[in-house]
């Protein structure tokens, strides 16, 4: 449906974004991850039909889009930014907003206004004003206004970036009722794997404004057979994860980097998975700074740790290494 | 300090008496200043609004020149247009001059930088998240420029006021422009320069309060306005 081709977009002369191909088809439920400042706010600007690129065309159905699009072409494609702001007025001014400028009837507009928010549980805050609201009521009453307009596409930027768990459960129901009622395609840009994985079809990850060929750290695809209790033996690769859940079946696995002991010796502890191997690599790590080390205990796995702790274990590239984590350290999706 | 006293005394005196010849005065004085703001507002406001949001060859130069002319004395805008409107000059076939339309030039003349430099710093300090939002939910170009105003309304309505107060308390364009003829062009500000001249310091402060008393119902006007539809 819209796709960028050969884009490279350069704010004051940097290049932000530089993408041979990205595409959000027809009805897909993409996910693009990436750490914050990786690009994916400015992709989804271009992709919503705000901004120009730099270089490079945006298509709609294949046709090049004109560098102002009219606004027929806008009006099918939305997004609701990382930290959306609402207009003067009520939640119920904000959601029926997209539908006044298009000429939508009041009792009509109404309806709807009425059904989105039922939907993202805003109807006892139909009433309220922009500071009255939390952060998280915020974004859920910028989805609503979003939804409110029906759009082709809808772009989501860290949806749930200020939802509770509750919140955001209604915001994700809000979005699969959505979609099962009629075609609506979304790209939900996230450096949450959380969200992407419960929800994407298909996940792209950004990096320094360039789709990168890596898939997300430490997630491994597994069949969960069921277990004793609550805890749960997957085999990934060579080696076996300990898991607490009370899932069975197809899930994907994440073992948060952060959540990775590393030592150079096997150390008694708790953790139930302990893992021998050695270091293929050594990088900075971005975001949070601290460095990120890859080894291969079977399966290649990345932790981070601060810089002071990589030098103290001399960590390089094929040092011996032992990591551990937890079993309910490793989260299931 | 005695005849200022006195001055006040006869003020209130001859606006409780209803005097015509002052309230002939006032009433010129309020038409001028309004038409010649909304004019002056009607372009500048426009104006400022694409000098903030749009990206244009010689943008940066516009908006220094209408900095500037934030700064043009009234005496040097009323001498220029007194050659234009002169009947030797360009515009002499019109007739204007001494009449309470040439003041109206002058004064918008005056304004409009004010109008325009005022509020392209208004609507540069309203989060662009507001226009991109406006336009993602599918607002064209007028409703987007609408709903960016309408969250600076604030800013704008003392850019308003601002254009209104250079208007109603400017001199020199009234003076060189209308010709300060009574009956005719005298506006307040002329009319208390003069009868400053004159010595008669009762009917000058008469004219001098209600001067400001236009001012302040103005500006109550406006602050009415601005609290109305909540935040």
């Amino acid at each position: 449906m819209v796709e960028l081709r050969g884009v490279r977009h350069r704010y004051d002369g940097r290049l932000v974004l530089n993408l041979d191909h990205f595409a959000v088809p027809a009805g897909a439920l993409l996910a693009v991850v990436g750490h914050n400042g990786s690009g994916k706010s400015t992709l989804l600007r271009l992709l919503a039909l705000l901004e120009a690129p730099t270089e490079g065309a945006v298509l709609w159905d294949g046709a090049p889009v004109p560098r102002r699009p009219p606004t027929r072409l806008r009006r099918r494609i939305t997004l609701v930014e990382q930290r959306p702001i609402l207009f003067r007025g009520t939640v119920l001014e904000n959601i029926g907003y997209g539908l006044r400028v298009r000429g939508i009837g009041e009792t009509e507009a109404y309806k709807r206004t009425a059904e989105v928010a039922e939907k993202l549980e805003l109807l006892s805050l139909l009433e309220r004003r922009r500071h009255e609201l939390s952060d998280g009521e915020v974004q859920r009453v910028a989805v609503a206004r979003a939804l409110a307009v029906r759009p082709d596409v809808l772009l989501l930027d860290e949806p749930t970036s200020s939802a509770d768990r509750s919140a955001s459960g209604a915001l994700y129901r809000a979005l699969a009722a959505e979609r099962a009622a009629r075609p609506l395609g979304i790209c939900i840009a996230s450096h949450q794997l959380e969200d992407a994985y419960r929800w994407a079809d298909d996940i792209r990850t950004l990096a320094e404004g360039r789709l990168s060929p890596v898939t997300p750290e430490n997630l491994f695809r597994v069949d969960l057979a069921a277990g004793s209790g609550d805890t749960r033996h997957a085999r990934v690769g060579s080696i076996e994860i300990v898991v607490t859940t009370d899932r069975t079946g197809p899930v994907v696995l994440a073992v948060p980097p952060t959540d990775i002991f590393v030592s150079r010796e096997p150390l008694p502890s708790s953790a139930r998975n302990v893992l021998s191997g050695r270091v293929t690599r050594v990088a900075a790590h971005r975001p949070g700074g601290g460095v990120a080390v890859t080894a291969d205990v079977g399966v290649e796995l990345v932790a981070v740790v601060t810089a002071e702790a990589a030098r103290e274990l001399a960590l390089a590239p094929d040092a011996p290494v032992v990591f551990s984590f937890k079993a309910s350290a490793v989260r299931v999706f | 300090m005695d005849f200022l006293a006195e001055g006040f005394r006869r003020a209130l005196a001859l606006l409780r008496a209803g005097d015509a010849e002052v309230f002939g005065i006032a009433l010129l004085t309020l038409k001028v200043a309004v038409v010649a703001t909304t004019v002056a507002c009607g372009i500048g406001l426009p104006l400022g609004y694409l000098l903030a949001t749009r990206r244009f060859w010689g943008r940066r130069a516009a908006l220094t020149a209408v900095n500037t002319a934030l700064a043009f004395p009234t005496v040097v805008v009323g001498l220029l247009l007194y050659g234009l409107l002169s009947r030797r000059g360009p515009l002499g076939g019109l007739g204007w001059l001494y009449t309470w339309q040439a003041i109206v030039i002058g004064d918008v003349l005056l304004a409009l930088p004010i109008a325009a430099a005022l509020s392209a710093a208004a609507v540069q300090g309203v989060d662009p998240r507001v226009r991109r939002t406006a336009e993602t939910l599918g607002a064209g170009r007028w409703l987007t420029a609408w709903t960016v105003a309408r969250e600076a309304r604030f800013a704008l309505a003392a850019v308003i006021t601002a254009a209104f107060g250079q208007v109603v308390a400017e001199i020199g364009a009234a003076m060189m422009l209308g010709g300060n003829i009574r009956g005719s062009t005298r506006t307040l500000t002329t009319a208390v320069a003069l009868y400053t001249s004159q010595g008669d310091f009762g009917l000058a402060v008469a004219l001098g309060l209600l001067l400001i008393a236009i001012a302040l119902i103005v500006n109550v006007t406006l602050q009415v306005l601005q609290g109305k539809g909540g935040g």
